[in-house]
């Protein structure tokens, strides 16, 4: 798997690794596929795992170690009667009920027992274990490398459950951790690179996967349309009069959110029909952290999405024109570099943490939005990961395991809500996990190690306490992501949780937020 | 263009509206003029109904006299108070209906807002007229969300076609790079042989993304096919003579909504198709009885050709219109994902549950044999 993930896009390691790796060969050929799609096709979510797993054998796997065997078999041992219903909530309230990672008592809902949530639990108190030695109060390396060794022998990141796949991906996460403490400290610019900037997640894979994998994403799940959506409906409604119409987006990636803004535009009844859209997207400029590479690629990048949306645009014959506004070399962001017209309603569009986003750096997001405010837009569209406060803890160890927890927790819902929308296309999950939320896991498991504490809350609360005020949801807005909840599974549901915010959820968790600003003084603008 | 496709009620500006006379009627220019039921004039109308002893005893006759407008024909009349009625039936089918189906939770609430205050207004109705300007009002607004909520509704299926759209352009992008990577430019032959191997015993890099075409062709093609078909629906329903002609639906699109809405998922391990809501929602919105929804266990490729045959003719007149680039380009994705197609309908045998896949293939069928392949 880290072969894979650290692989180039050239075409004949591409081809090589197709050969190598047993994901891909499953892939591609359908005699194997037939299994694995017999055993997602039960509808019984996990019940026949055992036939595809590894083999659990757990006095086998803990004989070779006397010295942690003891500890070890207690984790494994304790629980046997679980019911796996919500594995990761029993034990994550487990935790931080009791704040500590292996001995708490997990609650027992009545219900058959199966090998499959005992492994879950199992695998869960593992992880926290894991974690605790990684981070933790008590960290001791030794522990955590034999931990790890368990893990990976009892999971992969491809085969099993969501838990034993998710288990898999923490594990990588967790030994990543371990392996860049040793050589040389959490804050070596090395490691940083490597393993912790989810920046590069998209270089590791052939184009062709990123593609692929996106695709499934957006017709899997809600999330990335929930976000686009609810965006693009607040600003229909906030330059609704409006003959032309200016964006700013901090992070445009393919550019597919402005498609359904285009043909709305160009639908609309209301207004004056086809406005002219003008839409600045910021590129990453070159950067002490990042390669000229790179630097080359996200321009290149957005150019072609420039390219590909003027086509789109002219398709439906939307007057629209394009700017790229390049960030500095720290990806701080200068308001004076955006060229502004006078008498365009000005909209900042800020998407961030959508599944399959490159991270960004909190520095960068602060520079775009404290800039982006002093150009007093009308609205700005802010989507961002929902993430509970961190649970308070007194320490910074315990508070590491706590986000560890809560990191599982989430990803978790995430699996589950991938796997209940459409349990029958199990290799396309397996490529939008390969593909992005494990190298997400990877970075974000980094950045709670390196952050110790947490600085800030959601960038929603940044605004508010910037001064800019809330503007509503609109009734349509709301109606609208319902009934596009309405397309996808039971278990996803929005909330209004406060009169500009609405967030996106899996059944009790919360994962994505969309909040609608203002600048406070931006009412003279539209004179 | 967009614009002219769309149904005139919903472009004001796209047809122009007259206004006739002092009666304020508003009638498109149409030589079969449309009626636009304002605000006044529904409410002239629910006076009138009221005054008849409620819309079971009013006739579009009796209506015609009492309102006295000028310029509104029993024609108008007639659809707009089956409407009425319809939107003022008890929704206790529908909710069995829905239970049963295990619709939204979304569109339950919706429902029972619809519900509840309809319910309210015609008993409110029935009682007295001392209520009548509460449940004038109450109409009104349940109206107008109602409207909202269809409008809503057509917008995002509109969206998520353009998104779609757009998405095959990134798609297309991709696949004529990987084309370029693999030299398959000068051999048109080798790069589909290249494409039907992969399934044997030599994967190369097109693999991930030529297999994930087939659910990829699944999921996008249904949602543009299945919203194709259900814009035909909100057309005649809705958007065309719709608001004016009434919520009475077409017995013929209801019977193959019905089948549609129970035909690729009726059993299947979701038991959701993710487009249910639509058809849901506008049957709940319009006070449909359940009964025009089909029989619950009929033949699901029986249902699903069925609503193909609407769904390829919208989307290929779609295509044609919405654009020129997007009209001639998407072959190049389209036809190796259609090949794939074949092969995953081809393996469907293999599959354990072949409902879904075989359903992929035909929904893409229509699509690839309309093109001509860039690479034949």
């Amino acid at each position: 798997m880290t072969d894979l993930l650290m692989m180039g896009s050239a075409m004949a390691i591409a081809m090589e690794m197709m050969v190598d790796d047993p994901l891909d060969l499953d892939l591609s050929d359908y005699s194997t596929t037939t299994t694995t799609t017999n055993t997602i096709d039960q509808d019984d979510r996990g019940c026949k795992w055992n036939e595809w797993s590894p083999v659990v054998d757990w006095t086998a796997l803990t004989g070779g170690h006397d010295d942690f065997h003891d500890l070890i078999e207690s984790m494994m041992d304790e629980d046997d009667n679980d019911d796996g219903g919500d594995i990761l909530s029993n034990s994550y309230s487990t935790q931080t009920s009791t704040g500590t990672a292996v001995s708490g008592d997990v609650d027992v809902a009545a219900g058959e027992v199966s090998d499959d949530s005992n492994k879950g639990v199992r695998l869960v108190h593992l992880l926290m274990a894991a974690a605790e030695a990684v981070g933790g109060e008590n960290k001791s390396r030794d522990l955590a490398r034999v931990i790890l060794v368990r893990l990976k022998e009892l999971v992969s990141p491809t085969k099993g459950t969501n838990i034993e796949r998710l288990a898999a991906h923490f594990s990588e996460a967790l030994h990543s951790l371990l392996e860049c403490a040793a050589a040389g400290g959490p804050h070596s610019k090395h490691h940083h690179h490597h393993f912790f900037n989810g920046d590069n997640n998209h270089h590791h894979h052939h184009q062709n996967d990123v593609v692929a994998a996106f695709q499934f994403l957006q017709d899997m799940s809600p999330y990335v349309k929930f976000g686009h959506f609810t965006a693009n409906q607040a600003i229909l409604e906030a330059a609704a009069h409006d003959r032309r119409i200016h964006i700013v987006d901090y992070d445009i990636m393919e550019g597919i959110q402005w498609a359904s803004l285009m043909q709305a535009l160009v639908s609309r009844k209301d207004g004056p029909p086809s406005p002219h859209l003008r839409i600045t997207a910021l590129s990453r400029g070159a950067s002490s952290s990042s390669s000229s590479a790179a630097a080359r690629r996200s321009i290149g990048t957005v150019q072609e999405t420039s390219r590909r949306l003027a086509a789109f645009a002219a398709s439906i014959g939307l007057p629209f024109s394009f700017h790229q506004c390049r960030l500095d070399s720290d990806e701080s962001f200068r308001p004076s570099a955006v060229k502004l017209v006078k008498g365009e309603a000005l909209i900042v569009n800020c998407m961030l943490n959508l599944p399959h986003f490159s991270y960004r750096s909190q520095e960068s997001v602060e520079s775009f939005l404290s800039g982006a405010k002093t150009l007093k837009p009308r609205l700005i569209t802010l989507v961002e990961e929902e993430a509970p406060p961190p649970p308070p803890t007194p320490t910074d160890g315990g508070q590491f395991v706590a986000r560890f927890m809560d990191l599982l927790y989430q990803y978790s819902a995430v699996y589950d809500s991938l796997e209940a929308g459409f349990p029958m296309q199990g290799r396309g999950r397996a490529l939008v996990e390969r593909v992005f939320l494990g190298p997400r896991i990877v970075g974000s498991l980094g950045r709670i190690y390196r952050a110790r504490r947490d600085e800030r809350g959601s960038w929603g609360e940044w605004l508010a306490v910037a001064g800019c005020s809330a503007v509503p949801v609109s009734f349509a807005n709301i109606c609208q992501a319902k009934l596009l909840m309405g397309l996808f599974n039971d278990g996803y549901r929005v909330e209004e949780l406060a009169s500009n915010r609405l967030v996106l959820g899996w059944k009790s968790r919360r994962l994505l937020s969309a909040s609608l600003w203002t600048s406070s003084f931006s009412d003279s603008d539209h004179l | 263009m967009f614009q002219h496709k769309k149904p005139s009620t919903m472009n004001s500006h796209d047809r122009p509206m007259c206004v006739q006379g002092d009666s304020g009627l508003v009638l498109t220019t149409d030589p079969k003029p449309r009626l636009r039921w304002t605000v006044e004039l529904h409410e002239r109308f629910v006076d009138a109904v009221t005054q008849l002893g409620g819309p079971d005893k009013a006739t579009p006759k009796t209506i015609m006299r009492v309102m006295g407008v000028k310029g509104l024909t029993l024609y108008h009349l007639k659809s707009h108070l089956q409407k009425f009625r319809l939107g003022k039936q008890p929704h206790k089918e529908f909710n069995d209906h829905s239970i049963k189906d295990g619709m939204r939770a979304s569109a339950l609430e919706l429902q029972r807002n619809t519900a509840s205050s309809s319910g309210m207004i015609s008993r409110s109705m029935n009682d007295s007229n001392s209520h009548m300007v509460d449940a004038i009002r109450m109409q009104m607004e349940v109206q107008r969300r109602l409207h909202e909520q269809l409008e809503v509704q057509k917008h995002l299926q509109l969206r998520i076609e353009a998104q779609g759209k757009y998405m095959q352009s990134i798609l297309e992008k991709a696949c004529q790079t990987l084309a370029g990577e693999n030299n398959m430019a000068s051999s048109a032959g080798s790069y589909k042989g290249s494409i039907v191997n992969h399934h044997g015993v030599n994967p190369h890099d097109m693999g991930p993304l030529k297999d994930f075409t087939s659910p990829l062709g699944f999921l996008s093609f249904q949602d543009l096919n299945i919203y194709g078909g259900d814009q035909l629906d909100l057309q005649s329903n809705i958007d065309r003579p719709s608001l004016d002609h009434g919520f009475l639906p077409n017995n013929g699109d209801n019977l193959c909504l019905g089948k549609k809405r129970t035909s690729p998922y009726t059993g299947s391990t979701t038991g959701k198709s993710p487009l249910i809501w639509s058809d849901d929602l506008r049957l709940q919105d319009l006070g449909t009885a359940a009964s025009c929804l089909g029989p619950p266990d009929h033949d699901p490729f029986k249902g699903d050709q069925i609503q193909m045959a609407l769904p390829s003719i919208e989307r290929g007149s779609e295509i044609d219109s919405l654009s020129d680039i997007y009209e001639t380009k998407p072959v190049i994705s389209g036809d190796p994902m259609g090949e794939k197609k074949y092969d995953a309908g081809g393996a469907k045998l293999e599959r354990p549950s072949p409902r879904r896949v075989p359903l992929a293939g035909e929904r893409m069928s229509p699509m690839i044999q309309g093109r001509n392949s860039p690479f034949g």
